[in-house]
């Protein structure tokens, strides 16, 4: 099946149907029958390979007896299918109980349907929504790959409803940071910020590589983890990983930051982290207080930044992508931030992504930091990635692919500094790539904008987004006015 | 909102007033204090080190309340206050600072400063500094020209003229650091006080009337760190806000730009079946040109296929070069030393006459029947045609409302086969962002485009019919941005 045609023919079906308003409705749809299709097929797969197999899900709300049926006459349709599905399976799934005992896979169907919602009213509609899911053969292997890539188109066409850049890096970046992360098998792989579970998925497929013995599988599943907050992305990464053959996804629905970092024991330290966290976040007063005060900050992405501290093990090491705020701005509480994390860590590597890596959703420049906790940073190598011939990247006519990042990989074996070429004599040098002491960075304050990007990268975005983005800010902005004034007032009144 | 500088003013004012520190016990009696520094005053008096001011002329009103264990005083009780000195006339005679190695502060550095003095732009050399007078390190320094009432501390010795006050404390039961608040407390005050001229000046005698309170010397410590502590917040506070004004500042153009963007990519109209087809006007309009002809511009014979389309838009449009869809014709000016090239016959477009996205009714300027003749071909720009500025600045468009002639930094564009002008209204509104953007970097660098490049502009054509709806939805959006300015 075509890649297109499958998002197309759904919105078809979606829009026919009353109750279905809205992009997002329409995914969220799409999001839990896919999840129920999905696991259908893996139990097909698991009763092959386990004696003792036997499935989380009550008969009746087995996908293969309520969607499929036994043949063509016992398909539900119409009235009889949408009560079914409000009135029987629904229900049924989001009240199955679970105990100390319980499966893991049972936990994993009870969580997903937990916030799910049946949005469609016409019967009819959902006969066809599952015809359309059921026309995918797993069994075919391309299908399957190209599958995946539907998949990911259709995590791409979320950033299109709005927010959504929150939780999909482009596969080409997650493939190249773990590529250079290199987790190892046998060691803990996580992500606190998994998102739809880009990075997770590519953590698995790297692993795999390195298997040699029947168990290692078995190892991958138990030491690839991570974290999401919000439902939606919580749900599709699940079935994400399970898409790619994880039988037990170990994604936590929950907010890793709530946790205070003092109180992690050892045994939940990790050798590996790959992360995309959110930028632009804010965290209320209730999760700062997990952090210390020196580094206390509201924007998220600088919490992450802490936990990575406090999580990684020795000798461990991460791959994190963060926005240029993250290197230029001179809050104190960033700062001690940084300065926590060169002397604790060796920021090796520094690499500088240009704004249109995200476009159009978003022009956000991004860096991609590299650093293992083999002790204090003695240098940081910086790198600017430019595309050639001034292009940029774009959804449709130059997406970004792992290929297209070659100049990257050529780069880190062979590191060199390389000066830009100037137009003009009198203008100051600038670096494409460059070496810096760790002292010209103490002495600058943790500024890191080193090889920035010469002219202003500016993608025009579209006028929602424009919308979307000015509002974000100047919601943040103002939040951040009001605490500063809170603050104010709290120093004027204690006399 | 509140303005920073309004919160800073009434902290400050509440400090001044006693408010943010506590009156306790302990503390050495104001009275003491203020005893020992008279005595210095007068022994300071008498070997002549400093100079008895004249005597207070001021009505004795205070301007509000203290706490009880507080002074009022006057800044010559508690130490010297005297104006820079910079007796050499002219000022910035040359003599003074060749070769200076002596800084020299000037009213503008002082209100450049935060708190601190840290850096000077000039330096006097023995001669300047001969006509003038060395200050030493944590002086206070007060305007009284220009910018009235700014203050600020010395960071290192150094001089400055006489629009500068200093003041140095008796003793170090002055915390300098407390003066220097509560005198930019009475920023304002000061202001009031000064001259109502062009130039308004504060003299030493109006200052001499002015009254401040006076803590106690550890309450002046106290005090000291807790508005430091405040005051950084403050200026965290700032920054903020400024990058707020500045975002809600940029709103209203980003957002023309992404309507227009989403324009240009058919996003905001829909494709019409009943269209009239692209293909079918390029090939009508190829027939017309073969006979026509250029003028300034390189000759072209077909259309030539843009090698990296910009941006994605619809099936049913095209696109095309600027030179392929309408007649370009580049301006001239006459040579400006001969004056028979100029005289009011013919009016004249610069870019400065351009009212951009309107139409054009006047020129600043005007040439003669035999430039017209010699320099524009005896033709003239008929009213309703499209001009466009393409050099240092770009993208300046405006349609003629009279007949004229223009610069060579204007080229005039006649769409081909427009009688209905659908063609020119849509490259009113467009052309602004098109030539701005994509080839921005070569563009935009030199600010200047070139016949080659302008005639090579590409430009997403969509139906006629939908470059009519195109301009009836940006007339109704774009209005709609601009009243997005607070």
């Amino acid at each position: 099946m075509a890649l297109g045609n499958l998002i197309k023919s759904w919105e078809n079906i979606m829009r026919d149907d009353d109750g279905v308003n809205g992009t997002v409705q329409v995914l969220s749809q799409l999001v839990w029958m896919l999840f129920l299709k999905v696991y259908d097929i893996k139990e097909d797969v698991w009763e092959l390979y386990e004696d003792d197999f036997q499935s989380a899900i009550p008969e009746k709300c087995r996908w293969r007896n309520w969607a499929k049926g036994k043949s063509q006459k016992e398909r539900m349709t119409g009235d009889t299918l949408v009560d079914f599905v409000d009135n029987t399976l629904f229900p049924t799934l989001k009240g199955l109980t679970v105990t100390a005992q319980s499966s893991k896979r049972l936990i994993i169907v009870r969580e997903m349907m937990a916030e799910s919602y049946n949005y469609m009213k016409d019967g009819v509609c959902i006969r066809r929504a599952i015809n359309l899911l059921d026309g995918i053969d797993f069994d075919d292997q391309t299908e399957h790959h190209a599958f995946n890539t539907i998949y990911e188109t259709l995590l791409r066409g979320l950033q299109s409803a709005g927010r959504s850049g929150e939780f999909y890096t482009p596969r080409a970046l997650t493939q190249l940071i773990t590529e250079k992360v290199n987790p190892q098998l046998g060691k803990i792989t996580a992500d606190f910020a998994c998102g739809t579970g880009g990075f997770l998925v590519d953590a698995v497929e790297h692993l795999r590589k390195q298997v040699k013995r029947a168990e290692d599988s078995a190892t991958i599943e138990e030491t690839v983890f991570g974290v999401e907050k919000k439902q939606f992305p919580y749900m599709l990464c699940t079935t994400n990983m399970l898409l790619h053959d994880v039988n037990y996804p170990r994604v936590t629905h929950a907010n890793s930051l709530m946790k205070n970092v003092r109180d992690y024991k050892p045994s939940e330290k990790v050798d590996f982290i790959l992360m995309n966290p959110p930028y632009g976040g804010h965290e209320q007063d209730g999760i700062q207080v997990n952090f210390p005060s020196k580094l206390r900050s509201s924007e998220t992405a600088n919490l992450f930044m802490i936990e990575i501290l406090y999580r990684l093990n020795d000798g461990g090491r991460c791959g994190v992508i963060l926005p240029d705020g993250f290197l230029q701005n001179d809050d104190t509480s960033l700062i001690a931030i940084k300065e926590k994390l060169f002397k604790e860590c060796n920021v090796h590597t520094i690499i500088r992504m240009p704004g249109s890596c995200f476009a159009p959703y978003t022009s956000i420049s991004t860096n991609l930091f590299f650093f293992d906790k083999t002790g204090g940073t003695t240098e940081t190598w910086f790198y600017r990635f430019d595309l050639p011939n001034n292009q940029k990247f774009s959804m449709k006519r130059n997406p970004i692919t792992r290929d297209k990042l070659s100049a990257i990989d050529a780069w880190w074996d062979n590191r060199q500094e390389i000066k830009d070429k100037k137009e003009d004599e009198s203008l100051t040098d600038t670096w494409k790539s460059l070496r810096v002491p760790i002292d010209a960075i103490k002495d600058r304050n943790y500024n890191l904008d080193y090889c920035g990007f010469p002219d202003e990268e500016k993608v025009i975005l579209s006028p929602e987004e424009t919308i979307a983005n000015f509002k974000e800010e100047r919601d943040q902005l103002d939040r951040e006015l009001d605490e500063k004034l809170q603050v104010i007032l709290d120093m004027l009144g204690v006399v | 909102m509140v303005v920073a500088d309004d919160l800073r003013l009434s902290i400050l004012q509440y400090a001044i007033e006693g408010k943010l520190s506590k009156q306790l016990e302990e503390d050495t009696p104001v009275e003491a204090t203020l005893e020992k520094l008279s005595s210095i005053k007068k022994h300071l008096i008498q070997t002549s080190a400093i100079k008895k001011e004249k005597p207070y002329t001021g009505d004795g009103t205070l301007p509000f309340d203290i706490p009880a264990t507080w002074r009022w005083v006057r800044l010559f009780d508690i130490g010297e206050l005297s104006r820079g000195k910079s007796k050499h006339r002219p000022r910035n005679d040359d003599v003074l600072y060749i070769n200076g190695t002596i800084p020299l502060i000037q009213t503008g550095d002082v209100a450049a400063a935060k708190k601190y003095i840290k850096s000077y732009g000039k330096c006097y050399n023995e001669i300047g500094f001969a006509q003038s007078r060395l200050w030493k390190a944590g002086t206070l320094c007060i305007t009284i020209a220009a910018n009235i009432g700014d203050v600020a501390i010395l960071g290192f010795d150094a001089c400055f003229p006489d629009s500068v006050v200093g003041f140095q404390p008796f003793t170090e039961d002055v915390n300098i650091e407390y003066i220097y608040y509560m005198l930019l407390a009475y920023k304002r005050r000061m202001n009031a006080k000064a001259t109502k001229v062009a130039q308004s000046n504060l003299s030493l005698d109006k200052m001499s009337t002015m009254l401040f309170p006076f803590p106690p010397v550890e309450e002046q410590r106290r005090l000291v760190g807790r508005l430091n502590d405040i005051m950084k917040k403050v200026d965290e506070y700032e920054k903020i806000e400024k990058q707020l004004t500045e975002l809600k500042a940029a709103l209203p153009s980003s957002m023309r730009e992404a309507i227009l963007f989403a324009a240009v990519q058919g996003k905001l109209t829909k494709q019409l079946e009943t269209d009239s087809s692209v293909e079918e006007y390029l090939n009508a309009v190829r027939t017309e040109k073969a006979a026509s002809i250029f003028e300034g511009l390189p000759k072209r014979g077909k259309f030539s296929e843009a090698k990296e389309y910009p941006f994605d838009i619809p099936n049913t449009w095209e696109w095309v070069r600027l030179g392929d869809i309408a007649n370009l014709k580049i301006g001239k000016t006459p040579p400006r030393g001969e004056a028979k090239w100029w005289h009011p016959d013919y009016p004249w477009v610069s870019i400065a006459d351009i009212p951009d996205g309107k139409t054009l009714l006047q020129t600043a300027e005007s040439v003669s029947s035999s430039a017209f003749d010699n320099f524009f071909k005896s033709t003239i720009i008929p009213k309703g045609t499209l001009l466009m500025s393409f050099k240092l600045t770009i993208g300046k468009v405006c349609v003629l409302g009279i007949d004229a002639l223009h610069n060579e930094a204007i080229v005039s564009i006649r769409p081909y086969m427009d009688k209905n002008m659908q063609i020119r209204n849509y490259l009113l509104r467009i052309l602004p962002f098109i030539s701005q953007y994509g080839e921005s970097k070569n563009a935009i660098k030199g600010n200047t485009l070139n016949a080659t490049s302008l005639s090579n502009l590409p430009i997403p054509f969509p139906p006629v019919e939908e470059q009519q709806r195109i301009v009836e939805r940006l007339d109704k959006l774009l209005p709609l941005c601009d009243e997005l300015v607070e």
